[in-house]
């Protein structure tokens, strides 16, 4: 129910003209609100997608004078790009910094939230810590990383001092060890995302379920796998979706940390589509990866964002539920 | 019987005690790395075995790197430049002004869809598009289009793309609080004759001001630490915090690990303090509608 439909039939019987002119005061107001969101699309974001479509088919690079006389070559970079042995590494590795720095931050944050869903002392300086590696500048992220994590550095002294076990694996030099090194980095620095995704969660789900499910005996692993966690669904699928989507777009910490190397190890798609465009100057090569990447990242978006909407639905039609069963209470 | 229960509970509490703090130390520790090493001297910064504690602690990074002050600066790594507080003057504008955008454009968005339903549920989702696709794949023909419209290596070309790409974040966390104003009070300010943007500015947006600032300060942590953008856009003329910082790493003359530190500390201490005011909503900022509370 919107103001608009409220107002007008509460509204004192009125000429059909002051009908008219009312309805076209509402359209010019609804259309004034979305000037602004309109005005950047036309200004900023078409221009560019368009530039990129034209670059996408046009071979130019930097040395090869002005841009829009570039030779029309149609589909022949989009061939090139997907035949570049380089480039499908670049996305497998992408997608396994992704899923694995994600599945990390979901770990590592649920098991958090979910041993502070209930209040207890010191909780509140728990949160405060527990979110502070979200709070800090991703370069700064990786800059920290390079200081504490060179090879005689004082992580590997840390933990051999700890475990009395000479612990040295080089986490920068290591070609085996770097695209982990900035997994453990994103963890670090993105579980609090998780956490308090998840906690939000936890704390918000009704009790009775779970207290009805304890008065039948359940075991309070019954309990979790079969009433919690169902009832978390749309939470656990939030922050895996969001962070997933996070995680393929990661570009700072990788490149400040490594600029895609040892060798190539910590090429992911950004790095190698950067390293394309303002390292080799290949513009129009890196416009068709940028494409590719984007129809990719597009199909991703939309298949996510389905799943989130409808979740999204069956979340506010319990709500309204519980709201209905409050009010009648 | 009641015994085991309560010995249960007690060995559960340690665990969890136990879990948490192992944690703690685990998110803490590189804090504490960089905030120590920002106070040691330069033979400490990369010495072995390492210095856990900076002894004696001195302040001749921050001197150094935040005002140029070579007085302080023992050796061949003194900063001469006053480049840092220049760049936390872009810096400051750009993520205020860009935010600001935001949240005001956003908010009038959010009451739009909140009462008159100007876009559709699906596009409310089509609209966090902005947001996940990855920004590197419109980074190049984004720097053309700026290069050929004069926008390139000017604060208000950055600010433009912040405001953008931020747009999402507002109008969605904004409609949450939108959401919980009564329509009564629209309908009261209508009948009393008040017009339409009068009844958003002077009655809507003042009663969720609390909200408003919890999304302002939200978005404010989003445009402070954006590195990709920034390092594409701004050039010579104008750089951010982030970008500044990462110029000091492989410079010739090694690793000044201390003066990257005392600017590291210096970009990340308001950004916590901004994150820790608003830590109780976070949650709704992240979730889009999907938590409640």
């Amino acid at each position: 129910m919107t103001v608009a439909a409220l107002s007008a039939a509460e509204a004192p019987p009125s000429t059909p003209t002051r009908v008219v002119s009312r309805r076209r005061a509402i359209r010019r107001f609804r259309l004034s609100l979305l000037a602004p969101l309109i005005a950047l699309f036309a200004f900023v974001l078409m221009p560019v997608l368009l530039l990129q479509l034209y670059f996408s088919v046009h071979q130019w690079t930097v040395y090869l004078g002005s841009w829009w006389d570039a030779d029309y070559v149609g589909l022949d970079l989009f061939k090139e790009v997907l035949t570049d042995p380089r480039f499908g590494w670049a996305v497998l590795r992408s997608l396994a910094f992704a899923t694995g720095s994600t599945f990390g931050c979901f770990v590592f944050g649920f098991l958090l939230a979910y041993l502070m869903r209930k209040p207890f002392r010191g909780q509140a300086l728990y949160y405060i810590i527990f979110i502070l590696p979200m709070l800090t500048v991703p370069v700064v992220v990786a800059y920290t990383a390079e200081m504490m994590l060179y090879q005689s550095g004082p992580l590997n002294d840390l933990i051999t001092r700890l475990s009395g076990i000479e612990f040295k694996p080089s986490w920068l030099a290591n070609p085996d060890l770097a695209l982990m090194t900035v997994g453990l980095l994103e963890i670090w620095n993105w579980t609090p995302f998780s956490f308090i995704i998840m906690l939000a969660g936890l704390t918000a789900i009704p009790k009775e379920p779970i207290e009805a499910a304890e008065i039948l005996g359940a075991s309070k692993w019954r309990i979790f796998w079969e009433v919690q966690v169902p009832l978390l669904r749309p939470v656990i699928l939030l922050a895996l979706v969001l962070r997933f989507l996070e995680a393929m777009a990661e570009f700072p910490k990788t490149w400040a940390l490594f600029q895609g190397g040892p060798g190539s190890a910590t090429e992911t798609l950004p790095v190698y589509i950067f390293m394309t465009t303002w390292q080799y100057f290949e513009i129009s090569k890196g416009a068709a990866m940028s494409y590719i990447v984007m129809l990719l990242m597009i199909v991703i978006v939309l298949f996510a964002i389905q799943l989130l909407r409808q979740e999204k639905r069956s979340l506010d039609k319990m709500y309204e539920q519980t709201d209905d069963k409050k009010v009648e209470a | 019987m009641a015994m085991t229960k309560s010995h249960r509970r007690r060995v559960t509490t340690v665990v969890r005690y136990v879990v948490l703090s192992v944690w703690a130390l685990i998110a803490f520790f590189p804090i504490y790395w960089i905030i120590s090493t920002s106070f040691k001297l330069d033979t400490q910064w990369f010495a072995w075995p390492p210095y856990y504690f900076p002894s004696p602690p001195t302040l001749a990074n921050y001197m150094n790197v935040w005002f140029g002050a070579e007085e302080y600066a023992q050796t061949q790594y003194a900063i001469s430049s006053q480049k840092p507080l220049i760049s936390l003057y872009n810096s400051t504008v750009i993520a205020v002004t860009s935010t600001f955008l935001s949240v005001l454009f956003g908010s009038m968005i959010a009451y739009g869809v909140s009462r008159y339903r100007i876009l559709s549920e699906a596009r409310m989702f089509q609209l966090l598009m902005l947001r996940m696709i990855p920004p590197i794949v419109v980074v190049a023909p984004l720097s053309l289009y700026y290069t050929a419209i004069g926008l390139i290596d000017t604060r208000f070309g950055l600010i433009l793309v912040y405001f953008l790409t931020t747009l999402p974040y507002a109008v969605w966390m904004t409609k949450s609080f939108i959401d919980e104003v009564p329509l009564e009070v629209e309908q009261a300010a209508e009948i009393l004759g008040a017009s339409r943007w009068r009844t958003v500015f002077e009655i809507v947006l003042p009663l969720v001001c609390s909200g408003l600032v919890a999304t302002f300060l939200f978005i404010l942590i989003l445009t402070w630490s954006e590195y990709l953008l920034a390092l594409i856009i701004t050039k010579t003329q104008v750089t951010t915090l982030p970008i500044e910082l990462s110029k000091y790493q492989g410079s010739t003359e090694g690793r000044v690990y201390g003066r990257q530190a005392a600017l590291a500390v210096g970009i990340t201490v308001p950004l916590m303090i901004v994150g820790l005011i608003i830590r109780k909503h976070l949650a709704r900022g992240f979730s889009f509608g999907m938590v409640r509370r």
